[in-house]
């Protein structure tokens, strides 16, 4: 065979990148799995996982009541607590006992307790304690439950202040009650939404465990369908390492910049959950989580040996990975080594990053590091993806030089067994 | 959690506020902005979760009774980090606005029992039950621990079945099993069963014996709970295959089932606040009864019999293989292996 000069060997390699990409492109089609990964989960998850959580927050937890003070006070402070959108109290019951059966039964979630001296306190010039009780289930209820009665306790301190200073006009009790003002803002998620604070993360995170899982499928049914169960199949076109992963990360690349903008821009309209990215900016910023996803898939898929394992190795990571990434718990609490593991995943900073843009507005200046480790991670997966991929073309060239050889040796063994006759 | 100040005071009072702050226990601050444009910019960059806004003037509007206005703000993207903060920021900004009128009650000569019944005269106190250092460990991590065994069993169950299926060996399994569903069944999974029980205990021993998470029940409760779950999984398995008999989509059944569990066990999100559709469908999710179970028995010590209802929902999943039996058996004998 002849040396080919740089210049033959470069357009040789452009020539096979389009070739393995069109390949690659034509089985993902073809591949009803792959096509589900790639394009019906992505579609529909979303839209699953939106609906779950669609309501954003908890209204009406059911709460009992025991009031053991029963003056006008204490009714006037169940009533308003009964009146938040947060809490309904369902029963009024006459001992804890009763409250604490109603918890039993989950008829209620929290018990909220007036004690006998509620009114003649206040009366006095005491404090007074109002105990409040929370089955912690879940979080949310707490939340609801605490927030319902820390208003309604606000407000009726406001009152008890304002009759007992004798003030003359409406100002000076504004001011008796609240010499200093204050107002919480709740930035970037007005309504306090669990929808508009986990779906992000959820639909940036389905982006890199679907390329996963497509990508293993596809590698898992090549190496089925190809002799010696090797990755790369023998084919003339199939002998550059750069050509290789250059032509399948182009075809999924394709893939999914349109599904990256269904996921990313197209749902959280639907949903009208926040958005307000800068356009440029999360281009700019999808763009590296992408690519860095594709190649740590291709990566990760040298593990799968068979089309379905893949399923069986990715699908459990998803859970984890969410949490990992630091959207649920804040990272700043999260243990070190947890937080260092968390940065092999580009969907760690992906989260991070999209979280950031998409919900807060943030620029490219703001996420530098995420924007930055994504590149990173780019390359570095690149480098790997292309080690065992060149790893997997010796190998397969030396199974196929092998089996040449075993065929030379049949021959001349036949031959010699002819000669013999 | 690390916090912003923004203090454009620069006087005792706001001084006095970010120290109170910093004292808290769930916030540091960590850094000081001069505009709230900065420490915005620093929210969004994620080195704050939130920020605490003094304008210029605060002390002497107090001192004038003037009454200016503190704000504070939080991330709310981030929903666990930005409740947390609140409601420390929230009592802070209660304190300050009380200080500044306790300071004024003093000096008409009141007590600190007459000041304090006249600025709160109701306080709140809260008792989150079982869980009073409102652990976020303990919250997740008792679902979260079977919910992945569970999602492992799915998986390994419907493989299990499913590469027979695939490798054309169905009818030697069966044949094993002297043709018998059950005996071949029971003799593939049971080995199933044994091992997975064993990780379950490993799970119940390091939560309950090593971390010390509340087992208010004693651990027999919880360990049953977990065979229940264990047993109730592997027949969703059957089940999963049973229903579509080949390899791919029982396993992606099997993977969306299983990823669901998570969301509509009712642990992140409650059930009562979701579709009400959706809180049928919870009741077919093996997780969701285990967290319930869990809830009665290990966090809240309650007697078994309060949670009846979700043992028997487990027992009925158990049975669902009688359902699917000839169907599935049908399949192995007959399917043919589609990729």
């Amino acid at each position: 065979m002849k040396e080919l000069t740089f210049k033959q060997k470069v357009t040789q390699g452009i020539h096979d990148l389009f070739y393995i990409w069109r390949r690659e492109f034509r089985t993902t089609l073809r591949d009803q799995g792959v096509l589900i990964f790639f394009v019906l989960v992505p579609l529909v998850y979303p839209l699953i996982y939106a609906f779950i959580y669609t309501n954003e927050t908890v209204r009406e937890v059911p709460a009992v009541a025991v009031d053991n003070s029963r003056s006008s006070l204490s009714r006037e402070y169940l009533r308003k607590v009964n009146a938040s959108p947060e809490v309904s109290i369902v029963a009024y019951c006459a001992d804890m006992e009763e409250a604490k059966l109603m918890l039993k039964e989950r008829k209620a979630y929290g018990i909220i307790y007036m004690p006998s001296t509620f009114s003649d306190d206040i009366v006095s010039g005491k404090q007074t304690h109002v105990s409040l009780f929370c089955d912690m289930s879940g979080l949310l209820y707490y939340k609801s439950l605490l927030m319902a009665n820390t208003n309604v306790s606000l407000a009726m301190n406001a009152d008890i202040k304002i009759e007992r200073t004798s003030n003359t006009t409406n100002r000076q009790d504004e001011i008796t009650t609240y010499p200093m003002e204050y107002e919480d803002v709740a930035l970037y998620n007005p309504t306090n939404g669990f929808a508009a604070f986990l779906i992000p993360a959820v639909l940036v995170l389905i982006i890199q465990q679907t390329l996963l899982l497509g990508i293993g499928l596809s590698v898992g049914t090549a190496r089925e369908k190809n002799r010696f169960k090797e990755l790369v199949p023998i084919n003339r076109h199939y002998n550059g390492t750069l050509r290789i992963v250059m032509g399948k990360g182009l075809s999924y690349f394709m893939v999914y910049s349109l599904v990256a903008v269904y996921v990313l821009c197209v749902v959280p309209h639907l949903f009208s959950l926040n958005q307000i990215a800068i356009p440029g900016v999360l281009t700019l910023f999808a763009l590296p989580y992408l690519t860095a996803c594709i190649f740590f898939a291709m990566t990760a898929s040298i593990a799968i040996r068979n089309r379905e394992t893949c399923m069986l190795l990715f699908v459990f990571t998803s859970v984890p990975l969410l949490f990992l990434s630091g959207i649920s718990w804040p990272e700043a609490a999260m243990p070190a080594f947890w937080k260092y593991f968390s940065y092999i995943f580009p969907s760690t900073f992906g989260i991070n990053g999209y979280v950031r843009i998409n919900s807060m507005g943030a620029t490219l200046n703001e996420v530098t590091f995420e924007y930055h480790a994504l590149w990173l991670q780019t390359g570095f997966y690149f480098i790997t993806t292309c080690v065992v991929y060149r790893w997997q073309i010796l190998k397969s060239r030396k199974h196929m030089i092998e089996e040449y050889q075993r065929h030379k040796a049949q021959k001349a063994a036949r031959l010699l067994a002819d000669i013999d006759r | 959690m690390p916090v912003g100040v923004v203090d454009q005071d620069m006087s005792t009072i706001s001084r006095n506020l970010t120290r109170n702050l910093d004292a808290f226990g769930q916030t540091a601050v960590v850094a000081h902005y001069p505009s709230i444009r900065e420490a915005r910019t620093a929210m969004q960059r994620g080195e704050i979760y939130g920020f605490y806004y003094i304008p210029q003037g605060t002390s002497s509007e107090v001192q004038a009774q003037r009454q200016p206005k503190l704000s504070f703000y939080t991330n709310n993207t981030l929903l666990v980090a930005g409740s947390l903060l609140f409601k420390d920021m929230k009592m802070m900004s209660e304190l300050a606005a009380g200080s500044a009128a306790r300071t004024t009650l003093y000096a008409k000569g009141a007590t600190e029992n007459q000041a304090m019944g006249f600025l709160q005269p109701i306080v709140i106190d809260a008792h989150p039950l079982n869980n009073p250092w409102l652990n976020y460990s303990v919250y997740l991590c008792n679902t979260f621990a079977p919910g992945v065994l569970m999602l492992l069993i799915f998986m390994v169950t419907v493989y299990s079945i499913g590469v027979e299926i695939k490798d054309r060996t169905a009818r030697e399994w069966l044949s094993m099993g002297n043709d018998s569903i059950w005996i071949s069944l029971a003799g593939k999974l049971l080995p199933h069963t044994a091992v997975f029980f064993l990780m379950g205990m490993l799970y119940n021993a390091y939560l309950y014996g090593f971390l010390h998470f509340p087992c208010n029940s004693g651990i027999f409760p919880m360990l049953l709970a977990t065979l229940c779950l264990i047993l109730a999984s592997q027949s969703m398995g059957i089940l999963m295959i049973g229903i579509l008999p080949t390899l791919r989509l029982g396993l992606s059944f099997a993977s969306l089932w299983g990823v669901l569990s998570f969301s509509m066990c009712g642990l992140s999100f409650p059930i009562m606040g979701m579709h009400p559709t959706l809180q049928a469908l919870a009741n077919l999710f093996p997780l969701r009864h285990y967290f319930l179970i869990y809830v009665d028995q290990a966090l809240n010590g309650y007697p078994m019999i309060y949670s009846w209802t979700n043992y028997v929902a487990l027992l009925i999943f158990m049975t669902l293989p009688f359902l699917i039996s000839r169907r599935l058996k049908e399949a192995l004998v007959y399917y043919k292996y589609i990729p």
